[in-house]
This record gives C-alpha cells, structure tokens and sequence, in this order.
C-alpha cells in the first residue's frame, strides 16, 4: 500500500544540514499495522509526515496505491484525502463546532454532502463517545477528547491509510488509555496504520510489525514478540533495555 | 480662555466643527482603514508568497514607508497623485490615498504577524486531510487570524482618527481644519483648541468603548 524508496531528508539549521533521514526503504502493506519507536530525533516523525508529503523529502520515492507521490505533477490533495493524520498536539479546530471539525474537509473536497456528512458525523461520534459535545468547542473539551475527536475528523475522510504521530505524547497519563482504546478499536476493524508511538506496551499489543528507527535510519524491524524480546541490533538492545523497565 | 467664549464658538460655529469636521475625520479615519486593510491584506499576501521579486517590492515598500514621516507622505500624495492619475481627483482623494497607503504598510504587518500567530499545527491539520493551501487559509487559518488582527485593526483605526489632523495641512475640512477655519475668523486660539482636543478626546473614547465591546465578545466564543 504505502512503500518508500530510499528516503532522504535534511533540514537547515544554524549548524549546518542536519541529515534526519539517511535513505529509508520500507513497505507497508494493505491491512498492516506498523509501530515505529525508537529515540527522539531518530528521524520516527520525520518519517511519517513524509508519507503524506507534509515534509517533502529531498530524494528518494514514495508509491503510495501504485502511484509516486513525491511527483510534482501528482495533485497531493486527493492521495492525502485518503491518508488519515493524528498528531501529538491534536491540531483540532478551534474555531468551529466539534461537528464543523468532522464534516468541513469532506463537505470542501466534495467527497459528501453536508447532509451525508452531518450523518457520518453523528455516527462516528458516537462511536467514540463524544455525540454530547458535537456543539461545543474543542476548548471545552480534555485532552483525550480532543484527540479522539481527531481520529474521527481523519476517519470521517473514509482514508485507506492512518498515519498517527505520537497521539498520546501531549496527553495527561489518565487520558493515555481512552485514547489507545480507539485506536486498538480502528486496527481491530482492519485499517492500515503506521503508528509512531513511544507506548511499547501498546505498539507490542496492537502491532503486526514493529520498526526500530534511530540515526535516521531503520535499524531494526519485525515481529513485536521478536523485536522486544529478542532484539538482534545493539542499538535496538540499548533502547529497549532503558525504555523497558 | 473662557468658558463663555467657548458656549459662544459652539454657538456661532457648531457647523463648522461638529457637522464638517467630525463627518470630515470620521470619513477619512474609514476609507483609510477601509482600504488601508486592502492594500495591507494584498502587501500581506505578496510578503508570503514564494515570488521572490513580489517579495522584495513590497518589503521594500513597507520599509520606505514606516521610515519616512507619514506628514511627508501626505504632501507626495497631495502632489503626486493628482500628476500621475489620467483624471481630476479632489484634494481629499488625494490625502486618502496617502493615509491608505501609509496605513496599508502598517496593517501588512499586523496581518502577517497576525496569520504566523497561529499554530502551525493547523495547516498541518488542514492539509492532510487533502484541503488545498486556499481552502486551508480561507476555513481554517484566516477565521483564527482574524482573531488576532481585529484589535490591532481597531487600533489602527484610533490611530488613524488623531492622524487625520495632519489632512488639515491642505485643509481637506477635518477637525482640524475647522480650527484653523474658525480661529482665522475669531482669533480665540485657546477656546478652539480647546473643542477640538474635546471632540477628538470623545471620538477616540467611543471607538475604544466599542472595540472593548467587541473584543470582549470574541473573547466568549474562545
């Protein structure tokens, strides 16, 4: 579904180039569920915004459904609409309605009516528990809220591919679990989902495969049980050794 | 200065002060802001923009333009305008588009600190759920700098009320003209300037009134 070809990134800062990531050759398949950990600054984020060309990598290729996104001639808009996003600070709305927050991009990408759209909302938030709020603004929601109602707003895209970005990072440790609920219900029902996540427990629980990224490359991947049980790479060994405790 | 020679200047020259005047100022004070937001907005966008030379053009006119005396900037306007457009513009037009200009730089930054104010996170947001860069600016971005901006427009506008009094150099009819008008007639230096420094006083107070109303509301809806 998502493969990548020798991905490279840097980004200019007053030292110089800092090389984030230094060629990453990866597959994803359809139905997957894949964990990326490993150390700040090892290049996990970087990674993922590339999959949907929030950062545009200075080489290598990525084919997503066949078709090579990093062209410049491939409109991005219409692959990202079937590539869902949660990020670590939830980036939802402000400025509208919990619903406004779910219908406006399929409603504007002409993808549902308002109607049809208002409908999925009301579906989807009950879903995750948040149909009391759909008048309210995100300011008077929690943490764990905010993030819920995000996966939704990406669900309600009806994407392929989930793409989650450390969506439990910002959160307060109470809010961590309802917020891995929903994501543990999204992967049971077959989505495929790239997860960059710093909860090992989680990512050996919900993960078909688990890539260790750390230098800007990917060290290490596979199985969780291999991969946190037995891991081959010493680098992988010297994280998982501080992380699992 | 006495009092009752200020009752006999409101008296006899009420017109002068509070219909021409006022309605003179205010006038000034919006089509400046008006368009002021306009050319502020478009420098704005240009400032954002990936063309380079746009870039360059406009930074460099806002530069020019908070660097100079906006009283200098009056008297090109006066002179130049009329020379370089095809047709008659009165004198007040003329000012206008001096004040708009001058007012443009200024809200241009406004504007653009404005939109960086808010989260980048949100484009993120916006984009990868496949918006175009528009549509992400228009339903997401502007709605949220707007937020931002409007106080400072609100200010700007206050500014703009007590700028105005430089127009009367070429006596377009604002307050301050009126003053020069009536103390031309009267030579009750002190009486005028007294109902003048009165009126702008109130002008401003009820603008601010207004604009902490307003903020206020908006800050509600947070």
């Amino acid at each position: 579904m998502i493969r990548t070809v020798d991905l490279k990134k840097s980004f200019n800062n007053p030292d110089g180039k800092l090389e984030v990531l230094k060629g990453v050759t990866e597959h994803i398949a359809k139905g997957e569920v894949v964990s990326i950990i490993g150390p700040s600054g090892g290049g996990k984020s970087t990674f993922l915004r590339c999959l949907n060309m929030l950062e545009t990598p200075d080489s290598g290729h990525i084919y997503f459904e066949g078709v090579d996104i990093t062209d410049e001639n491939v409109d991005i808009n219409l692959h990202r609409q079937k590539m869902g996003m949660v990020f670590q600070h939830f980036n939802v709305f402000p400025n509208m309605t919990v619903g406004q927050n779910i219908t406006l991009a399929p409603v504007l990408t002409k993808k549902k009516t308002q109607e049809e759209a208002d409908k999925a909302a009301k579906e989807l938030l009950e879903r995750v528990g948040l149909i009391d709020k759909i008048n309210d603004h995100p300011a008077r929601l929690s943490g764990g809220q905010k993030q819920r109602l995000a996966i939704v707003r990406a669900l309600a895209m009806e994407p392929d591919v989930m793409l989650f970005d450390e969506p439990t990072s910002a959160l307060d440790p109470e809010m961590v679990g309802e917020v891995l609920e929903v994501i543990k219900d999204l992967v049971k029902t077959g989505m495929t989902s790239v997860i960059v996540t710093h909860e090992m427990g989680f990512a050996k629980e919900v993960s078909d495969r688990v890539l260790f990224m750390d230098g800007g490359v990917i060290v290490e991947g596979g199985k969780p049980s291999d991969v946190f049980t037995n891991p081959q790479n010493p680098r992988t060994k010297e994280f998982l050794s501080k992380v699992l405790y | 200065m006495s009092f009752i020679k200020v009752f006999q200047l409101i008296k006899n020259y009420w017109k002068i002060f509070f219909v021409t005047g006022v309605s003179y100022t205010i006038a000034l004070a919006a089509i400046t802001v008006f368009f002021g937001a306009i050319i502020g907005l478009i420098i704005c966008v240009c400032r954002m923009s990936k063309f380079k030379i746009l870039k360059g053009i406009c930074a460099a006119i806002v530069d020019v333009i908070r660097g100079t005396p906006m009283l200098l900037q009056i008297y090109v306007g006066y002179f130049l305008v009329p020379k370089l457009l095809p047709f008659e513009v009165s004198e007040f037009i003329a000012v206008s588009i001096a004040f708009a200009i001058n007012s443009g730089c200024y809200l241009s930054e406004a504007f653009r600190s404005g939109i960086q104010a808010v989260d980048v996170g949100q484009m993120d947001a916006a984009r990868s759920l496949g918006l175009t860069y528009g549509q992400s600016m228009k339903s997401v971005i502007l709605p949220q700098a707007l937020k931002n901006i409007l106080p400072a427009l609100g200010n700007e506008f206050i500014t703009i009320i007590k700028d105005t009094s430089l127009a009367s150099t070429f006596f377009i009819g604002d307050v301050m003209t009126s003053f020069l008008v009536v103390r031309g007639l009267t030579y009750l230096t002190f009486e005028c300037l007294f109902i003048l420094a009165v009126i702008y006083y109130v002008l401003t107070k009820i603008l601010t009134f207004f604009l902490g109303k307003f903020e206020r509301r908006l800050k509600e809806s947070d």
